[in-house]
């Protein structure tokens, strides 16, 4: 099998070792959970205060092509309806708190209609680092006549190992899922994208899937971002600033095709996430199945870690997630994994200046001048960092990674891409 | 429950543990082969000079950063490293003094001056290298007989210059050249030694190999244009590779951080412009070896160089 791969990135190191099935975190007493678990606008709460719900009842109801219907994970009584909940990527949305009656009764309601409708019933988002609702995502993939699909099989992070785990369990129904997207999209070909570590995933899905090409990919990060999926796999780059989409590909995780298989086959919502639990003090990592509105501290007690006096909890993994003010947060959508550092393991960046060796610019893979774009952005030079291709930057943390004197590379160029925003929208 | 209170900050959360000291160690670690046969071949005048270049670089570091009111940065090793490869472009018999001359250079006018590491246009270890060149002209040319059947005490450059390519063999073998059985400054001989570290290097990833290899395509370059030319009168290019700094300006000198360019491209053209420049001096110049003037000369480019920007993703 040919390996794809990308110039630049780092390896580092093996894909986590646990490789054993997913374990579920029992439901809890009291969820929370947000209207807006992905890249849109919020939904409309459908329900009202000391309702009663039921597993899977529609608590927020999708309207348009910019939002994914939101569905109660535990069956109970509405507690509380907040409408400003903190958002893990910024900002306030609302969110509903139901307390369970830990009986976990399911919704009898059956949802209807066409395939695309039940996956916008079903609450169906592209499950990956930005979450689009994955109507929308087709309805834009017909609109510029996507030709190919791309299932992103790599995870997140090089510390996590779910979405290897899922297609080596799970690899009929994301076989399926598969099936139904490339029926939509009118796809004339498929490529699967898995780290050719992951030899029994490998094995698995090519056996299930028929119709896609599996392609075996180095394991490397940032290598489950689109960019470089479509790099590796098809060998073509998406224009700077722009989508997969405008080159003819769509990009979704395989976890988007497992449920959407269960939305349409089984009529299913999302309720429920795949993810990795990893680092703090786990000698192994560990792959878990949590209902979404499940608190952060109940999965990481589940799991047995403990956060100590200033440690740091990430959703996402060390190089491109984000760090968390406090574990009562919930699980969402956008929970791409967990990653939990002891005080003692917390990196920082003091920032020296730059000796120009270079690394930044060897290990970047979308092959830009990081320490020229980041200083440019420190000095207040946007324009200059904007020529210099500030926005080609995916943040994907290698620059710092490897800088011998700590500048927080990654730090600079979202700052100087915030302030280039803000400049545009007050114009 | 009580939450634990947890530190928020930007990405990355970890560092691959990478910093200026380690490259610094790898980098003096690099030159200990030459050293040690330059010790070999000399004596233990050599081990004097490098002891007196480094200790003298550190303590000339400490006593202008305090002065400067800087923050101490010597732990970093980069005054260490400097003086260290500065005595590998001395003579072996460099009296003590000239030495802390050249130390005192290569900190003050070499980095501090500028705002320290990071900030200098240029290489000081060569700054200081071409101030004693031209004050010191025979303090620098103290070359000492080599043990061996071979009584000479000019450099194979010297040689070629001053006495014609046929008086070459009389004296030195390709062999020799290579192994380091020649005269010449303390760390520029053995060219063997020098590849080892270099490697080393660029396999620890301190350097890419991009400047030394395009330094050195440049000297082939143009000697070969030379030696095709008129082979009665120039040398071949595997001598003009071997002979002289070559080795050391390409692997030690003009890898220098922050005066060479940084981006592939720029880096290619950087060492090219090098090896050209030196065959230029070597051929034309009055100088016997241009090795560590063309590196200075080309570094003045950097900034220009630095312009020749990666085709960026999706551009």
């Amino acid at each position: 099998m040919k390996v794809g791969t990308f110039p630049g990135g780092l390896n580092l190191g093996s894909i986590a070792s646990d490789t054993s099935t997913f374990h579920e975190v029992p439901s809890s007493g009291t969820v929370i959970i947000p209207l807006k678990q992905y890249s849109g606008k919020a939904c409309e709460p459908a329900v009202k205060k000391k309702d009663e719900v039921k597993v899977g009842s529609i608590i927020g109801e999708s309207t348009g092509n910019d939002d994914a219907s939101v569905h109660a994970t535990v069956s109970g009584v509405v507690t509380n309806i907040f409408k400003k909940y903190p958002d893990m990527k910024g900002g306030t949305v609302p969110a509903i708190e139901i307390e369970s009656d830990s009986k976990n009764e399911l919704d009898v309601t059956v949802f209807e209609g066409t395939d695309i409708e039940l996956i916008q019933k079903a609450g169906v988002v592209d499950l990956d680092i930005d979450a689009v609702p994955l109507h929308s995502k087709i309805a834009l993939a017909k609109e510029k006549s996507v030709n190919t699909l791309i299932v992103n099989g790599v995870d997140v992070e090089s510390q996590f190992s779910s979405r290897a785990v899922l297609l080596s369990e799970y690899a009929g129904e994301i076989a399926a899922g598969i099936d139904i997207i490339s029926k939509l999209l009118g796809v004339t070909s498929v490529h699967i994208g898995v780290i050719e570590k992951a030899s029994s995933a490998i094995s698995s899905i090519s056996s299930a899937c028929s119709t896609a090409q599996v392609v075996g990919l180095k394991d490397k990060h940032p290598q489950s971002l689109r960019e470089l999926l479509v790099k590796a796999i098809l060998g073509k780059e998406i224009p700077q600033g722009g989508i997969p989409e405008d080159i003819g590909v769509t990009v979704i995780s395989a976890e988007t095709a497992l449920f959407v298989a269960r939305a349409v086959n089984d009529k299913k919502p999302v309720i429920e996430r795949f993810i990795t639990v990893a680092g703090g003090g786990l000698s192994k990592s560990k792959n878990v199945l949590v209902r979404i509105g499940t608190p952060i501290k109940e999965v990481l007690d589940y799991c047995g870690v403990s956060v100590g006096g200033a440690g740091k909890v990430i959703i996402g993994g060390p190089m491109m997630g984000t760090a968390i003010h406090s574990t009562d947060m919930p699980i969402t959508k956008e929970t791409t994994g967990i990653f939990v550092q002891n005080e003692n393991e917390i990196a920082e960046f003091p920032s020296g200046v730059c000796i120009k060796c270079g690394l930044c610019i060897d290990i970047c893979p979308m092959k830009l001048m990081p320490f020229l774009i980041s200083g440019l952005s420190e000095a207040g030079k946007y324009a200059m960092a904007e020529k210099n291709d500030i926005h080609g930057c995916n943040e994907c943390g290698c620059c710092s990674y490897v800088c011998p004197v700590l500048i927080p590379m990654v730090h600079w160029i979202k700052f100087g891409k915030s302030e280039i925003r803000a400049q545009r929208s007050s114009e | 429950m009580k939450t634990p209170e947890l530190v928020v900050s930007t990405i990355p959360h970890v560092h691959g543990g990478n910093s200026v000291q380690k490259m610094m160690i790898n980098f003096m670690i690099a030159l200990l082969p030459a050293a040690g046969m330059s010790v070999y071949f000399f004596g233990p005048g050599a081990i004097v000079v490098i002891a007196i270049s480094v200790v003298s670089a550190v303590a000339w570091e400490f006593i202008i950063q305090k002065v400067m009111g800087r923050p101490l940065a010597i732990s970093n090793l980069t005054g260490a490293a400097s003086g260290l490869v500065f005595a590998m472009m001395l003579p072996p018999t460099a009296p003590w003094w000239m030495i802390c001359i050249g130390t005192f250079i290569i900190i003050l006018l070499g980095k501090e001056v500028y705002g320290g590491l990071g900030n200098n246009p240029f290489n000081g270890v060569l700054i200081a290298w071409l101030v004693l060149q031209m004050s010191f002209r025979g303090e620098m040319a103290g070359w000492i007989y080599v043990a061996g059947e071979f009584l000479t005490e000019s450099t194979p450059l010297e040689i070629l210059k001053f006495e014609g390519l046929e008086s070459i063999p009389e004296y030195f073998t390709i062999a020799d050249l290579f192994i380091g059985r020649t005269t010449g400054f303390i760390g520029e001989v053995s060219a063997i030694a020098l590849l080892i570290g270099g490697v080393f290097l660029i396999v620890r990833r301190v350097i890419s190999w991009h400047i030394p290899v395009s330094f050195m395509i440049g000297v082939v370059f143009l000697s070969g244009i030379f030696w095709l030319m008129n082979p009665e009168e120039c040398a071949d290019p595997i001598f003009h590779l071997l002979a002289g700094g070559v080795f050391l300006a390409a692997f030690f000198v003009a890898t220098d951080m922050p005066s060479s360019p940084t981006t592939p491209i720029g880096m290619l053209t950087y060492g090219f412009l090098c090896g050209l420049v030196t065959m230029v001096i070597r051929q034309w110049g009055a100088w016997d070896d241009g090795a560590f003037y063309s590196v200075f000369l080309i570094s003045m480019l950097t900034p220009l160089l630095d312009k020749i920007k990666p085709k960026a993703y999706g551009r």
